[in-house]
Parts: C-alpha cells; structure tokens; sequence
C-alpha cells in the first residue's frame, strides 16, 4: 500500500508540477460531521459546503474516538484537507480542520452559529465563486495563530482551478480575532455606480477598468451580508493530523460542560443555603420552646389555661 | 540522523552554553507532559517532513520522511524536540523559533490570583480552582505552519485571495453588537477595496456581468422567502406606526374638544357676569349721568358683536323662542283679568259716557271730507 502509495503520489506530482516551477495552490476538502450533530449543525455545514466547491462532502463518521481514520478517508477521496465537525451530547460542536496526511490539526469550539436560512440575510453569491478572505493582523502576532490563518486559507480559499469554480469574485469571508475567538463572517460584495458617466464607460473591456481604478471613479463597493455566522475558540493544535502530540492549548477555553456544571453548583449551592437556614430556623424555635417535640420544654405558666383548667 | 545530530550539535555550540542547558530544561518538561497527557497522543506522524505542496523536487523526499518515521517509533520518548529540529531545513530559521521559544517561557504564566480577586465572593465559593497545562510550543507551531504554508509573497494575488488588515481590529466590547459587526463590516470592506484593486491588476475578472446567470448559494425560493419576510416586516411596521399615529390623534383630539369647551364655558361666564353688571350697574345708574352709560353701552355693543355667529344662534335662539313662546311660570289665566287690568282706564273717556259720541255723518259728507 505505502510503496503504491509513494509510486503514485511521484508520478501525480510530476503531472501536475507546472513548468515555471511555481508551486501552484491545490487544496481539497473532505467535510463530514460526526453522528450526533443537530439539524442546525447540519445546516451550518451544508452552507459551508455549498460556499466551498473544492470540497467533498462525506457520510457521517461513525466513530468519534477513532479520529484517525479520518486520513485514510481524506486519501481516499484525494483530499489534503479534512473538515470534521463533531457533536457532543446533542449540542456542543467541535470543529476539527486539519492538513490530511501530515498535520497539523487544529480542535476548536464553535460558538453562536446561525445558518444561512435562518439568518434572512439578503445577501447572495454565486455558487462556487472564491472568496476574498479577509483577516484580522492579529493573527500574524503569535505563532499558533499563524497556524490558523493558514488553516483557514486553505479550506476556506477557493484554489484557483476548482472543478466547480466560477470565474468571478463576489463574496469576501472575514476572519477576525476578538475576545480570544474567532469570528466569521460572509459577505457579498455589490457594486453599485456612482454617477452616470463610469456606467457608460463600464461596459468596455476589463482594460480601461484598471485605469479607472488609478483615476479612482469606480463603482462604489458596498457588502450585504449573506451568512452562515459563527465564532470558534481553538482548543489544541496537534502536530500531526488527527494524532501526534499536543503543540498548543488554550489555557483560556473553558468546555461548555464545565460551565454547565458550574451553573448546576450554583443552583445546588442556592438550595443549600435554603436548607441550612431551615434548620436554624428550627433550632431557634427549640430554644425558645415554641416546639411541640424537642429543644427546650417552655415554662409552665400557672396562669396557662392548661394549668387553670386541668 | 547521526549527520543531523552532528549539525544540530553544532549548531548548539555556536550558541550560549546557558541556552543548552535550557534546551535540556525543556525536554524533561516535555516528556513530563507527554506522560501527563498520553491518551490521543500518537508519535507515529510526528516526525514527518513532507511537503504538501505539489511539487516535483519534494517526491523523493517524501519516500526519505517515511524512513525517518519509523526510525523515530522506536524512541518515542524524545520525538518532540527533535522531529521538530529536523523539519526545519534552513538553520536560520531555526535560531529565531529557538530565541521565540526562551521569550515564550515568560509569557506562559498562568493566570495570576490578583485577576480572580474581582470576582464576587458567591462566585468565589462555587470556582473549582482548575488549571489547564499551557502547552504552547513556538518551535513546533512555526514548524507546522512552515511546512503547510503558501508562499504567499511568490505566487500572484489572484492564487490566494487573502488580505491581512494592517492594524489589528480592535473591538472594546464583543457584546455590543452593533460596533462589534461594524468593526466585521469595515475590516471585510477594506478587504474588498484592496482585493478588486490587485485583480484587477492582475486582469483577473471581477465584477460578475449582469447577464451571467448561473447557480447561486441561495436558491431563488430562499430568496422568495427573505423578500416576503422582508415585505412581511415592513409591512408590521408601517401598520404599528398608523396605529401610534391614530391612537396619539385620538388623545390629542380629545384634549382639543376639552380645551374647546372649558373655553365656551369661560367666554359664556364672562359674558354672563358683563350682563348682570351691565344690569346692576343700569339699575343703580338711571340717576346718574348718561355719559357713563353710554361709554358702557359702546362697550356692551361690541361685547355682543363679538362672538361668532354660531355663539349667537345657539343662546340667543332660545330667548328668543322663550320671549315668542313663554316659559316657565303657569300658563293658566292668563288671559282673564285681575286687579291691574280691571283698573286700567286708559281705554274710558266720560265724553263718550255722557252724550254718546256724534252721529256718523251722512255719506256725502264723508265724502266731501275726504
């Protein structure tokens, strides 16, 4: 298998390695979710497969252990990326992206995600036209976030060459860095005339375009959102895919089963304190004799009507 | 291995001794973790050096990182750091995530208790003190990132299309909404903005022409749906705004028929007061000089004329009808007679009692008199 594996890969490289020399950006993405996920995440990721037409889309996986087969998958449909949500309890979604057979592996919490349907966002693009991405400096600053970035180039950046690509921009993706997560966005991109003489000059060919865009008479950019929405928290970056030891975590990422839990203690924690003073209230009580069995016996008055009248 | 060990030696030696012996630090801290964490750690894909890159150089590579794999299963205790040396195939490079590393080990400090202090002390009670390993190898990560990386310097815009800002967003308060999807709205913008500038530089094409239909993300029932639940909207809106509109007229209104009416009530009084004075003051005045009367009578005039006319039909017409009609008193006897009528002798002359009157004259007399 290796040594097919090695014969085959050396003779598609050579296929493909153009003539220049120029290393040319060749991504594809299986996307595939886990069992378990809501009819919200498998929206979620229906939209995001119909926005990526470099991508291929993949049964459910069976196992949420065995991650690690994800990579014969990925090799078996030719992938060097893998797209993997995994549902936890019926409601927490875990984003794995990863570069197929070497790594690295990124696992991040997704967060506030809305679907395209249920965002009613006028916004539209065509289907299979590739993005602008758009990012936040931020991500240069640190090392793993670098990492990311890059992750994000290539699965959410169209190659240039996609089967299904069609040939114009028309939607920008922006990616931005805030709170320690983050956040995505999609845009459409409409452009609308400023005045009346750039329309009748618009209609030429694309070169008096770019002399236009010296002069600065364009037509005016405006973005209409079209969605899905969603925030990701990076949890752990492994270095291999699916595999291979732990090279960052977030120390901040709190698991959404911790804060559930924290939650439950604080109502546990309410009862408690209702229960304690119960109880002292009781013990009260007995010490000043109002109880009919235990604390203190009260004193017998000589005037108390059980005295008077026995 | 041995020639790399060899290189990394020597490369070491270039260096501070201080810096070995913290490179040595590290290691241990490592295999510590490795133990601590175990479970889904798998060494076997550790050390591979492959690019993803298609490319022809990198084939024979490839098959060489295979070897290099299995050599490393047998000791997996010491993989990390040195799989990770290796990848890095320019030595450079490598110096500079090292001297990333020794700035990293200050910055991993956890979160310090002065931070938690500002908690509430009922939060305080309910916090499990739980710490998380900060694991955040520099050395490692710029690996990674080195080998998956487009160059994105050395090939056209128009392969990549992504855009870094060139200050950081910055967003004081994520739950603020609003300004939160500003600061998205802008950065993707700018992005925009740049990016048809390069690919239009690049004369790759933009713009989709208006007469080029093809498969959209969004079907056009979707679409259907959106119009409608935007029509939906503002329609809800419009008629809610009629209806504030209409229910402020109705109290306004009211208020304008009140302030009318207590408005008549004031003009009828103060006429009515005027009146009465003008009355009393006729009464006691009759003695008196004319001339005050008549300044008073001027003013009376024009007190009346005053008023519109409607005023004046609706209180007028009643004592009108009330002088034409009667009203109130009886209304038997009043037309026999009492003492006053029966004493009223304007209408008696004893001329007429005593000789009778002169017989009529004759006609022609009459007639000749007339």
């Amino acid at each position: 298998m290796s040594a097919y594996k090695a014969l085959s890969k050396s003779n598609g490289d050579k296929q493909e390695a153009p003539a220049n020399g120029i290393k040319k950006n060749k991504q594809r993405v299986l996307i595939l979710s886990s069992r378990g996920i809501t009819y919200r995440h498998r929206h979620l990721l229906n939209d995001l497969a119909s926005l990526l037409p470099h991508s291929r889309k993949d049964a459910k996986l069976d196992t949420k252990s065995k991650l690690y087969q994800l990579n014969e998958l990925a090799e078996l449909y030719n992938c060097n990326n893998v797209f993997f949500f995994e549902a936890r309890k019926g409601k927490d979604l875990y984003l794995w992206m990863s570069k197929a057979p070497n790594g690295p592996t990124v696992k991040m919490h997704m967060q506030n995600l809305h679907t395209m349907e249920e965002l009613h966002f006028t916004g539209n693009c065509l289907k299979g036209s590739r993005p602008l991405l758009s990012f936040d400096a931020s991500f240069d600053k640190e090392p793993h976030l670098r990492v990311l970035k890059e992750l994000f180039m290539h699965i959410f950046g169209v190659p240039k060459g996609a089967r299904k690509a069609k040939p114009f921009v028309d939607h920008v993706m922006g990616f931005t860095l805030a709170d320690g997560k983050i956040w995505i966005r999609n845009y459409q991109i409409s452009e609308t005339e400023p005045s009346r003489i750039s329309t009748s000059t618009d209609s030429t060919d694309a070169k008096p375009k770019v002399k236009k865009n010296a002069d600065g008479k364009e037509t005016e950019i405006s973005l209409v959102e079209i969605g899905p929405r969603f925030v990701l928290t990076p949890i752990v970056i492994q270095e291999g895919s699916f595999g291979g030891p732990i090279i960052y975590e977030n120390k901040e990422f709190v698991s959404p089963n911790q804060v559930r839990s924290e939650i439950r203690l604080k109502k546990a924690g309410r009862y408690n304190q209702r229960a304690e003073q119960g109880v002292e209230r009781l013990a009260k009580k007995g010490e000043l004799g109002l109880r009919t069995d235990g604390g203190r016996k009260a004193k017998v008055d000589e005037l108390d009507t059980g005295t008077l009248f026995a | 291995m041995v020639v790399k060990g060899k290189l990394k030696m020597a490369l070491v030696a270039e260096k501070d001794i201080d810096f070995k012996k913290l490179n040595l630090k590290k290691k241990e801290k490592a295999a510590r973790k490795k133990k601590a964490q175990k479970g889904g750690d798998k060494p076997e894909s550790n050390g591979k050096v492959e690019e993803v890159w298609e490319d022809v150089e990198e084939a024979a590579e490839d098959s060489g990182s295979d070897e290099d794999e299995e050599e490393l299963e047998t000791a997996p205790m010491q993989i990390d750091f040195e799989g990770i040396d290796e990848s890095d195939s320019d030595s450079s490079a490598g110096e500079n995530d090292q001297e990333n590393d020794l700035e990293d080990d200050e910055d991993d400090e956890d979160i310090p208790v002065s931070d938690l202090e500002d908690l509430d002390d009922e939060e305080k009670e309910d916090m499990i003190p739980h710490q998380r390993l900060t694991i955040n190898n520099t050395v490692a990560l710029t690996a990674a990132l080195k080998r998956i990386a487009l160059p994105t310097s050395k090939i056209p815009f128009s392969e990549h299309q992504s855009i870094t800002t060139s200050a950081p967003v910055v967003i004081e308060d994520v739950s603020d909404d609003l300004n939160r999807e500003l600061a998205f709205y802008a950065q993707s913008l700018s992005a925009a903005q740049e990016g048809r500038k390069l690919l239009k530089a690049e004369g790759v094409k933009f713009t989709r022409p208006t007469d080029y239909f093809a498969e959209m993300v969004k079907a056009d029932e979707h679409m259907a749906k959106i119009k409608a639940k935007l029509i939906d909207e503002a329609a809800s809106k419009k008629a809610s705004s009629d209806a504030r509109k209409q229910r402020d007229l109705k109290k306004f209104g009211k208020q304008v028929q009140v302030a009318k009416l207590q408005e008549r009530d004031k003009e009828r009084k103060t006429t009515m007061e005027k009146i009465k004075a003008l009355k009393r003051k006729r009464q006691g005045a009759d003695t008196e000089t004319t001339n005050e009367a008549d300044i008073f009578d001027v003013a009376l005039e024009d007190e009346t004329a005053k008023p519109s006319r409607k005023d004046r039909i609706g209180p007028n017409k009643r004592q009108k009808k009330d002088e034409k009609f009667g009203f109130g008193g009886k209304k038997r006897f009043k037309k026999s007679g009492d003492a006053m009528s029966s004493g009223d002798l304007t209408g008696f002359s004893s001329k007429k009692m005593k000789g009778g009157a002169k017989p009529r004259p004759g006609k022609a007399r009459r007639a000749s008199k007339k």
